[in-house]
């Protein structure tokens, strides 16, 4: 199974703090996988190392030892314009903060990663016109982010996340921001990219209500995975029950 | 309580008040080396001998005035945006809204008092350091100018202290009326643009009108006299700011259309622009009128310049004449460049002094030929050979041949070389030199001149006619304080330009950093950021540069009536200008790199 993950990683860690300041192990020792087309949680308390996870298998961050494999692909030995790249073409990303560039319309933001691209401008155009559609934004592509509610700018930034048929999507609390049906919404539209499209995804949150749309759970706290929760075949209510008890017990 | 709170917040943003102080105090030094020359009015009418030279100067002061008060409101507005979030932190925290307004005119004058207080120092320091620099490079002397000027000073901070004032109830006002809530909450909108096709055209072709009707005034200045100055600083600023406000839109908008804009970052420096042009245009139409000024000032200071080597050589077929020169003089002659040097033999009989004829057939004496142009205008001098029957014909009206004398009441005849060998009289010699470029040399000619002086006093001949550096001393006494206002007032305005525009640019990079850490996100290599960034200020300088050419080209018909050819040789000012100002665009995206763009990982 190994070989054929998504993601691999492996004996993960991360310490900061140089060499005279005051040390702190934010990880300390990750092994987990993701098999294509899986949609997995990872849940933790504040300051339980959840961010620091997501950022190194975005990129964003190098882990101190450990490696991760995204695509069969080392992304901690990425270099420079590699890192761009891998970023560009490889995986999407949807923030809480949704992160639209505000100086230009939803569908300018959406083609943004295609242009990075250098893909051809009729592609482009098929491409966010028919992402749009999958994700009904067809009228809010001419508006400006100012001029949509939150709910809308999360959907224009889950289309710009995935318009590049990335092989991994990564969420960092993507229903922070938004009121409870925009997140019913949102998640819903998460699981119906992960089921239609085969796009793996992986979520990081603290809100057992988005987890419980995952098949998978894993819990991290103070640096390591402590549990694991399957969703094995159960509705989406008796999973988010079944949370709500990890939860009781694991933060204890 | 409350101001060591503010204290410790100046210390946190330690970067960005430098970046405010910074802008604010060039911003009151080059008005200070402005109004040193503007206030003094006993230097420009001794210097300035042309009848509008006051009110161009008092025009100016109101203009500079003018853009300082544009200039202080942004510096606020960037002070406000960095504190409006710690008032409303305070004010949550149960400090009453009073107490906040007052700590904030508080702040706001002591940021204008440092300020105004460091302008004034550097000030002094750049008219002393730009003028000792300028007289040296120029050579000329001048009346009633000293770097510390009190009128100046005081004018400075008056101005400054209204504009402080006027900036501190501008904050207060909005403090009063914006909401705690919004205080803590303030985030960057930013207003959706509205593209109204016909009413941009219309804007834009009203714009063109506006400038246009400038142009035209500047061009009848014979007509309109002193109004066209003032109605030409208004079309021209309001038409500019037509223009940039549509056209730019209407460009961006267009680009937007095409394929190229889906290009990789293309679509993003566009829109980046787009708002930018929209935020910026008054900036950039003061970038530009500045522009304007500052290489109109070089040209005009410049054209100065050239006309007393111009007409210096209309005077007189050569340089300077050098009776018998000794050792010492020889060696100053081969360190002139651009030379050519004609030597004639002498020998003095009673009241004659003969040449050789034969050396004026071999080396033929020249002369000024004086040309009228079809239009009526002078042409250029041109130096032709004189014949030796025509020099021996009417030897009595070459003045300049007569100098080579170098003593009066001498009268020249000519002897073929037996005849003039078998003279019996002290050898005697003249070195006729002759320099294409005498400001180049001036300092070598000027020595060449004393030592003659000195070895021949009694013979020393007034005035103008006996080489043209007599006559180019003469001239630059009276034109040098042109040429000295000139260079001056285009380095100021060019000063007060770069730190207009860069200050506003790095002003916005708060926001900016976000988006660039946001594209860096979702992939975009370092190389196309910066490539994005390279383009998007080369844009907001070359804009209203071109503009501002534009607006010298037709500004130099002004100085028609005073200078004799105002466009000669404008592509070295230009060309100069355009390499000083790439300097401020180079330094400004360096900076601007350096803040915006995320930090590399080790």
């Amino acid at each position: 199974m190994n070989n054929q993950a998504i993601v691999s990683v492996s004996d993960l860690h991360k310490t900061y703090g140089g060499k005279n300041e005051k040390q702190y192990e934010a990880l300390k020792g990750i092994n987990f996988d993701v098999q294509p087309g899986e949609f997995v949680g990872i849940m933790g308390a504040s300051g339980s190392g959840k961010t620091t996870l997501l950022n190194m298998l975005a990129t964003l961050d190098r882990p101190t030892s450990g490696s991760v494999k995204i695509n069969d692909q080392d992304v901690t030995k990425l270099k420079g314009n590699k890192i761009a790249d891998f970023r560009a073409n490889e995986i999407g990303f949807i923030f809480q903060d949704f992160n639209l560039l505000e100086t230009l319309t939803a569908e300018e933001n959406i083609a943004l990663p295609l242009s990075l691209q250098g893909v051809r401008r009729s592609a482009i155009n098929q491409a966010v016109n028919a992402v749009a559609t999958t994700l009904s934004i067809e009228d809010l592509l001419k508006k400006y982010p100012t001029e949509l509610s939150g709910g809308q700018k999360q959907r224009v930034a889950a289309a710009r996340a995935i318009v590049h048929k990335p092989a991994l999507l990564l969420g960092d609390e993507p229903t922070g921001a938004l009121d409870s049906n925009s997140a019913r919404e949102l998640l819903e539209l998460l699981t119906d990219i992960n089921q239609k499209q085969g796009v793996s995804v992986l979520l990081v949150t603290h809100d057992p209500f988005s987890a419980s749309f995952c098949d998978r759970i894993l819990f991290i706290k103070d640096g390591v995975i402590g549990q694991e929760l399957k969703r094995n075949g159960d509705s989406r209510t008796e999973f988010y029950q079944n949370i709500l008890e990890k939860l009781g017990t694991f933060e204890q | 309580m409350l101001f060591r709170l503010a204290l410790s917040n100046i210390k946190n943003r330690i970067r960005d008040y430098i970046v405010l102080l910074t802008g604010l105090v060039m911003s009151s030094a080059i008005f200070y080396m402005f109004a040193n020359l503007a206030t003094n009015e006993d230097f420009i009418k001794t210097n300035a001998s042309f009848k509008f030279a006051v009110p161009v100067f008092y025009f100016g002061e109101v203009l500079l005035a003018i853009i300082t008060f544009i200039y202080v409101m942004y510096a606020n507005s960037f002070l406000l945006n960095m504190r409006l979030h710690d008032y409303g932190l305070f004010m949550m925290l149960g400090a009453k809204k009073r107490r906040v307004g007052s700590l904030m005119v508080l702040e706001t004058l002591t940021v204008g008092v440092i300020a105004t207080a460091l302008g004034l120092v550097l000030g002094v320091a750049l008219t002393g350091g730009i003028s000792g620099l300028l007289f040296d490079h120029l050579g000329i002397v001048l009346h009633h100018f000293n770097p510390f000027y009190l009128k100046a000073l005081l004018t400075t901070v008056l101005l400054y202290l209204i504009l402080f004032v006027i900036a501190a109830i501008f904050n207060l006002q909005s403090l009063i009326r914006t909401p705690v809530l919004k205080l803590l909450n303030q985030t960057d909108s930013v207003d959706k643009i509205k593209v109204r096709g016909f009413g941009l055209f219309f804007s834009g072709i009203l714009g063109v009108v506006l400038v246009g009707i400038g142009y035209y005034v500047l061009h009848e200045i014979v007509v309109f006299q002193l109004m066209a100055i003032p109605i030409a600083l208004v079309t021209i600023v309001l038409g500019s700011y037509l223009i940039f406000r549509s056209s730019m839109t209407l460009i961006i908008h267009w680009l937007k259309g095409t394929g190229w804009a889906r290009h990789k970052l293309n679509n993003f420096t566009l829109s980046q622009i787009m708002f930018r042009i929209r935020d910026y245009t008054k900036i950039l139409t003061i970038t530009s009128l500045l522009f304007a000024l500052a290489l109109g000032a070089i040209t005009v200071g410049s054209g100065f310049n050239r006309q007393i080597d111009w007409m210096a050589k209309m005077s007189s077929s050569y340089t300077l004449a050098v009776n018998n020169p000794t050792t010492q003089e020889q060696k100053l002659m081969t360190q002139l460049t651009g030379t050519k040097i004609v030597s004639y033999d002498q020998k003095f009989v009673g009241k004659n002094v003969i040449y050789n004829e034969d050396q004026f057939v071999q080396n033929p004496f020249m002369v000024v030929k004086y040309e009228k142009a079809k239009d009526g205008t002078v042409k250029a001098p041109k130096t032709v050979p004189i014949s030796v029957q025509k020099l021996k014909s009417d030897v009595n009206d070459q003045l300049d041949f007569l100098g080579l004398a170098g003593r009066t009441g001498v009268e020249p005849s000519f002897q073929k070389t037996n005849q003039f060998n078998q003279i019996n009289a002290n050898n005697n010699s003249v070195s006729v030199i002759t320099v294409k470029n005498i400001g180049v040399n001036r300092d070598v000619l000027t020595k060449l001149n004393n030592l003659q002086n000195k070895a021949h006093p009694q013979e020393s001949i007034s005035g103008i006619g006996v080489g043209s550096f007599q006559a180019y001393l003469v001239i630059s006494s009276m034109y040098g304080g042109l040429e000295f206002i000139g260079y001056f007032l285009g380095i100021a305005f060019l000063a007060m330009l770069a730190s207009c525009l860069m200050f506003k640019i790095l002003s916005g990079t708060r926001q900016d950093a976000i988006r660039y850490n946001l594209l860096s996100k979702v992939g975009t290599r370092r190389s196309l950021l910066r490539q994005s960034i390279n383009r998007e200020i080369f844009v907001l300088f070359a804009v209203p540069g071109i503009l501002g050419i534009v607006d010298v080209l037709f500004g130099l018909q002004m100085f028609k009536p005073i200078l004799d050819k105002p466009y000669y040789n404008i592509q070295y000012p230009i060309l100069i200008f355009i390499g000083l100002y790439l300097i401020y665009y180079f330094l400004t995206t360096w900076l601007y790199k350096l803040i915006v763009l995320p930090k590399k990982k080790k």
